[in-house]
């Protein structure tokens, strides 16, 4: 026969319908025989069964039509990428395999080296403080690259929601406030076809990453910044978008956009060129 | 790997997954944030997922981890509440017994005539851990076993959370009817 303490870790379930027979019928003789404990099992009976008739009434509220056209977006691009890997696994596989030996050609394209105009090219600087490490550098090109479209794209959605439109003083400000970090941004990026949208503390790769966004003739760019780290130069398509990635003083450096590869190229060019 | 199977299960999900967002955070801004968030990490990390297992499970289960790792970074500004103290200040007594008779008990036709408002502002005026083990196991209709994943608990810390929050929500419900008590 169950005293009222054991039968205070049944009394959920019991609710719940989720003991089994012989456990139920124990607490039903407990409870015939002591009113306190019944008191207390019709209360929260009662709670349960009224959260259950009036479950529709707390359900109302949908999410807002903007939130779920961007997780469609979301759900589409991983979709299109998993059909790429499906129709071109072998492709991929070797890629992977390669990647421990020998580079795979085809995505070690060379990021041409184009001279920017000299009015741009002495204009973007960013100067990393502090002593971080990011811990990620002996991951793939093609996983650093698909988190990075990945928080691309969230941080764009964030800033279309929020009509994000910082001054290039606001950036430098916000950079040297939040990280230490001291940059100079271009004094005219209309003239590369950029215009200033703003910048975010990313919080990927333990929130020690710069993430400066443009947009390039209306389409988002972004320019990601991991302060001491190495890696090859690469551009790499994933998830739709093309990720040029270069090194410069034991920094990387990577711009991602859904642009035409000889559009990326140039956008890179031209921030690679401007960072000395 | 993504199946379109995935995509559209994981897409029928996201209105109970914005008003949980809603729930944890109670900003539409950082709802949708958090909504958009757990979408990207559910397709990144969509090959982890057990076929067969319950995908809006899942799908809760990064949305509360994130909001867990969104509070710990901004944990340095706000006062931290002890779980377990808020556990404790709710171990209220039980209501004094009486004898009940088969059917309908008093409870039940005490709380009948409450309506969705009255019941939803009881339940958004319980502290956190409490509402949201009531609402996984009551509305969204979670296993314990689910919860206790989604909230990083033992299942038994689950059960008494969801005991304890409807004892809660009871006594504000029946304060609405005083007439009746």
């Amino acid at each position: 026969m169950l005293n009222c303490a054991s039968l205070d870790s049944l009394v959920t379930p019991y609710v719940d319908g989720e003991l089994t027979d012989a456990d139920r019928r124990a607490v039903d003789q407990h409870l015939r025989v002591c009113p306190p404990c019944y008191t207390r099992v019709a209360a929260e009976r009662a709670v349960h069964e009224l959260v259950g008739v009036r479950r529709d009434g707390l359900c109302r509220g949908a999410a807002p039509t903007a939130l779920r056209q961007r997780c469609s977006d979301i759900a589409r691009n991983a979709t299109a990428e998993a059909a790429q890997h499906r129709i071109d696994s072998s492709k991929f596989q070797r890629a992977i395999h390669d990647s421990h030996r020998i580079p795979n050609p085809e995505s070690r394209i060379p990021i041409p080296r184009r001279v920017a105009p000299l009015a741009l090219a002495a204009s973007l600087v960013i100067v990393v403080g502090g002593a971080f490490v990011y811990q990620a550098t002996d991951k793939s090109a093609r996983v650093l690259a698909a988190e990075l479209v990945a928080d691309h794209a969230k941080c764009f959605a964030m800033n279309a929601a929020l009509g994000t439109h910082q001054r290039a003083a606001v950036v430098e400000q916000s950079m040297a406030a939040s990280f230490d970090w001291r940059m100079h941004l271009p004094a005219d990026p209309e003239q590369a076809g950029l215009e200033l949208v703003g910048a975010r503390p990313c919080l990927y790769g333990e929130g020690k990453i710069a993430h400066i966004m443009y947009k390039h003739e209306g389409h988002p760019v972004s320019v990601f910044m991991l302060p001491n780290t190495a890696r090859a130069q690469e551009l790499v398509e994933v998830l739709g978008h093309e990720a040029a990635i270069w090194c410069a003083n034991n920094r990387t450096f990577v711009v991602v956009a859904r642009e035409p590869r000889r559009e990326v190229e140039q956008i890179a060019s031209f921030v690679q060129a401007s960072l000395h | 790997m993504v199946s379109p199977a995935f995509e559209a299960e994981a897409l029928a999900s996201l209105n109970s997954l914005y008003r949980a967002a809603l729930r944890l955070t109670r900003v539409p801004a950082d709802a949708e944030d958090l909504v958009q968030e757990t979408y990207l990490k559910a397709f990144r990390a969509a090959d982890q997922f057990e076929p067969g297992t319950n995908l809006r499970a899942w799908l809760f289960t990064i949305l509360h981890n994130t909001a867990r790792n969104r509070a710990r970074d901004r944990a340095r500004d706000t006062v931290s509440i002890d779980s377990e103290i808020v556990d404790r200040a709710a171990d209220a007594p039980p209501p004094a017994g009486r004898s009940i008779g088969a059917g309908e008990t008093p409870e039940s036709l005490l709380l009948r005539e409450t309506l969705a408002p009255d019941l939803q502002a009881a339940i958004d005026d319980l502290p956190e851990q409490f509402r949201q083990a009531v609402w996984l196991r009551d509305v969204e209709e979670f296993s314990y076993a689910e919860i206790a994943s989604m909230l990083s608990i033992p299942a038994g810390t689950v059960m008494s959370r969801i005991s304890r929050g409807r004892h809660l929500l009871f006594e504000k419900l029946k304060a609405l009817r005083p007439a009746n008590a």
